[in-house]
C-alpha cells in the first residue's frame, strides 16, 4: 500500500486494481488526487 | 551617508511585522517604520489587528460571552448563579492587558531577530529611499535594497454620520465605551458591526443595526447567512436591511435618520458605531516623484507576487487587492520575504479562510453555493447539523451546521461553510483539505475523533454522497 495516497485514491486504486505508478498525479508535489484517478480510468481500457 | 538596510518595511501590522520577521530569519538586515500610537501615546507594534482590531475585539467577545452565559446559560447545566454582576472596567482592562502583552511580544521578537524598529512615519521616495519622520525630532532619509509597503487600512467614514470620538465612534471607539450604552446604533451589519453589536448586546445594550444592503452577509453562503440572521435576531440584534442612513442629529440623544423601501424613519440612540467598511491607508505613503501606482480607491497596484510598478518595491496586506484579513496580509509578507531571499514564495488566494466571531461563529473557505450557481459549475452539497452531534449537545451548543460543497464529477471540495460552535477552529481542517485538493470522499474516509465537533465535518462530507451515518440522507 502506498501511504502517499489520500484515502479516496487508496480506495479507488484497490477497487480498480490500479498501479499508482501509472497514474499521473496533479496534486501537491505530484500527489495523485481523486480526479486524476477518475481521468485515468476514463482514458484507459478497464481490465476485464 | 544615509543609513541603509536590505529591507525597509513600512507598517508593523500583521503583514508588515511578519514580513520583517521572515526577512530577518532569512538573514536580511531589516528595519520597520510604524507610526501607530496607543491610548497612552506610546508607539506600539502589531498594527490594527493587535491594537484596535482582531485581538481586542476577540477579548471582548469572549468576556461578554462568559458574562452572558453566566447570566443565562449556566442554569441549563444545573448550575445556579445568583446576582451575576458586570465589572466593565475590569473587562476593558483585561482586554488592554492582552493587547499590551502581545504587542510587547512582537517587540521582543524584533529584538531577538535584530530588527530595527523606527517609530514614526515612513514615506517612500524615488529609488527605494525612505524618509523616516520620527514622532519627535528630525527626519532622516534611509536607503533600502527593497521596500515593503504594509500601510494597512482605516475605517471608512460616512458623511451622514461624522465621528465625534465620544458618542459617534468607529470600531476602535466601540471597544472603549466606559459604560454599557442603553441604546446602541450600528451603521453596517458586516463582520465588525455584528461582532461589536454582539459584545454590547450581551452586556445589555439594545442594539439596532442599519445595513444599506438588501441581503444579509452577501459574501457568506446564503443558507448559512439566513440561519445566522435568524440566530442573531433571536439573541436580540435588531438587524434592519436595506436601511440607508441619511443624517445623524446630535441632541440629548442621537437621532439617526434613515430610509428604507417604506420611507423615512428615525431612531434615538445613546451611542452610534460607524462600521461601513475599511479603506486602504495610502495617503502620504509615497511622494509624487516616487511614481508609485495607486488606484482610484487608494489600493497600491500589485501583481500576484505583491510587486508594485516600482522595481524593488512591494506592497502587502490591506493596502492591496484581496480580502482585508490579517492572515492574508501575513502570508503575503512571508511570500515577499521568501522571494527577496531568492526562494519560491506563493500565496494561494483561492484557499483563504474567513471567520466571523459571532455566536454561533461563522467560518468558510472556498466557493459559496450562490457563487457556483452563477458560474454554472456542477456541484453536490452535503450538510450536517450540530443538533445531531453528540459533542455539541454535551456542550449545550446544538445550533448551526457544516456544509461541504464538492464538484459533481471530480468530487473535489469546492467550499466548506460552517455556522456553529468553534467554527473558527473547525475550518482549519477544510483549508488543509483544499490545499491538498482533497475530495469530499477523502474527508469522509478520514478518521475523526469521537465525540468531537469535527465529526460534523466528517458527516457533512459523507453526506455529499448520501452516506452520512447519523442523519437520514
Amino acid at each position: 500500500r502506498n501511504d502517499n495516497l489520500s484515502p479516496a485514491v487508496r480506495r479507488m486504486v484497490a477497487e480498480h486494481e490500479l498501479d499508482p505508478a501509472r497514474i499521473e498525479g496533479t496534486g501537491r508535489d505530484g500527489r495523485i488526487i481523486k480526479e486524476d484517478v477518475i481521468r485515468h480510468l476514463a482514458s484507459h481500457e478497464q481490465p476485464a | 551617508m544615509a543609513r541603509s538596510f536590505d529591507v525597509i518595511v513600512i507598517g508593523a501590522g500583521p503583514a508588515g511585522y511578519v514580513a520583517a520577521l521572515r526577512c530577518a530569519q532569512l538573514g536580511l538586515n531589516t528595519a520597520v517604520i510604524d507610526e501607530f500610537l496607543d491610548k497612552k501615546a506610546q508607539p506600539a507594534l502589531g498594527g490594527t489587528c493587535l491594537n484596535i482590531g482582531c485581538i481586542p475585539s476577540k477579548a471582548l467577545l469572549d468576556s461578554s460571552q462568559q458574562y452572558h452565559y453566566a447570566s443565562t446559560g449556566l442554569a441549563r447545566h444545573g448550575v445556579q448563579v445568583r446576582d451575576v454582576e458586570l465589572d466593565l472596567g475590569a473587562m476593558l482592562e483585561r482586554k488592554d492587558q492582552i493587547v499590551a502583552d502581545l504587542t510587547g511580544g512582537i517587540r521582543q521578537l524584533f529584538k531577538a531577530n535584530k530588527i530595527q524598529w523606527l517609530p514614526g512615519h515612513g514615506t517612500l521616495h524615488e529609488d527605494r529611499r525612505v524618509e523616516f519622520s520620527p514622532h519627535e525630532g528630525d527626519s532622516e532619509l534611509l536607503q533600502a535594497e527593497s521596500v515593503i509597503l504594509a500601510a494597512g487600512s482605516q475605517p471608512m467614514t460616512l458623511d451622514a454620520a461624522p465621528l465625534d470620538g465620544e458618542r459617534v465612534v468607529d470600531s476602535a471607539g466601540a471597544m472603549e465605551f466606559t459604560e454599557v450604552p442603553k441604546r446602541l446604533g450600528i451603521i453596517g451589519a458586516g463582520v465588525i458591526g455584528l461582532e461589536m453589536g454582539s459584545v454590547w448586546n450581551r452586556l445589555g445594550s439594545k442594539v439596532v443595526l442599519l445595513e444599506a444592503m438588501e441581503s444579509f452577509l452577501a459574501t457568506v453562503d446564503q443558507q448559512l447567512a439566513r440561519e445566522a440572521q435568524r440566530q442573531l435576531t433571536k439573541q436580540g440584534l435588531d438587524i434592519r436591511l436595506g436601511s440607508r442612513v441619511t443624517e445623524v442629529r446630535q441632541g440629548k440623544t442621537l437621532s439617526v435618520h434613515y430610509e428604507d423601501r417604506e420611507g423615512e424613519h428615525n431612531i434615538q440612540v445613546d451611542r452610534l458605531i460607524v462600521a461601513v467598511g475599511r479603506r486602504p491607508r495610502t495617503e502620504n505613503l509615497a511622494v509624487e516623484d516616487a511614481g508609485l501606482l495607486i488606484d482610484e480607491q487608494g489600493f497600491i497596484h500589485v501583481n500576484e507576487h505583491c510587486e508594485t510598478n516600482l522595481p524593488g518595491v512591494y506592497a502587502v496586506g490591506d493596502a492591496v487587492r484581496g480580502p482585508m484579513l490579517a492572515h492574508k496580509g501575513s502570508e503575503e509578507g512571508v511570500m515577499v520575504a521568501e522571494r527577496l531571499a531568492n526562494r519560491a514564495g506563493e500565496v494561494n488566494y483561492d484557499v483563504i479562510p474567513w471567520v466571523i466571531y459571532t455566536h454561533p461563529e461563522i467560518a468558510w473557505v472556498g466557493h459559496t453555493e450562490q457563487a457556483l450557481k452563477s458560474t454554472g459549475e456542477p456541484y453536490r452539497v452535503g450538510s450536517f447539523n450540530f443538533g445531531a452531534n453528540g459533542r455539541a449537545r454535551a456542550m449545550d451548543e446544538p445550533v448551526g451546521l457544516v456544509k461541504v460543497i464538492a464538484h459533481d464529477e471530480t468530487d473535489r471540495i469546492l467550499g466548506v461553510h460552517i455556522l456553529g460552535p468553534q467554527a473558527s477552529e473547525l475550518i482549519a481542517e477544510a483549508v488543509l483539505a483544499m490545499e491538498y485538493a482533497a475530495s469530499a470522499e477523502d474527508l469522509a474516509r478520514t478518521v475523526h475523533a469521537h465525540p468531537t465537533l469535527s465529526e460534523a465535518m466528517h458527516e457533512a462530507a459523507l453526506s455529499v454522497h448520501k452516506r452520512a451515518l447519523h442523519k437520514v440522507n
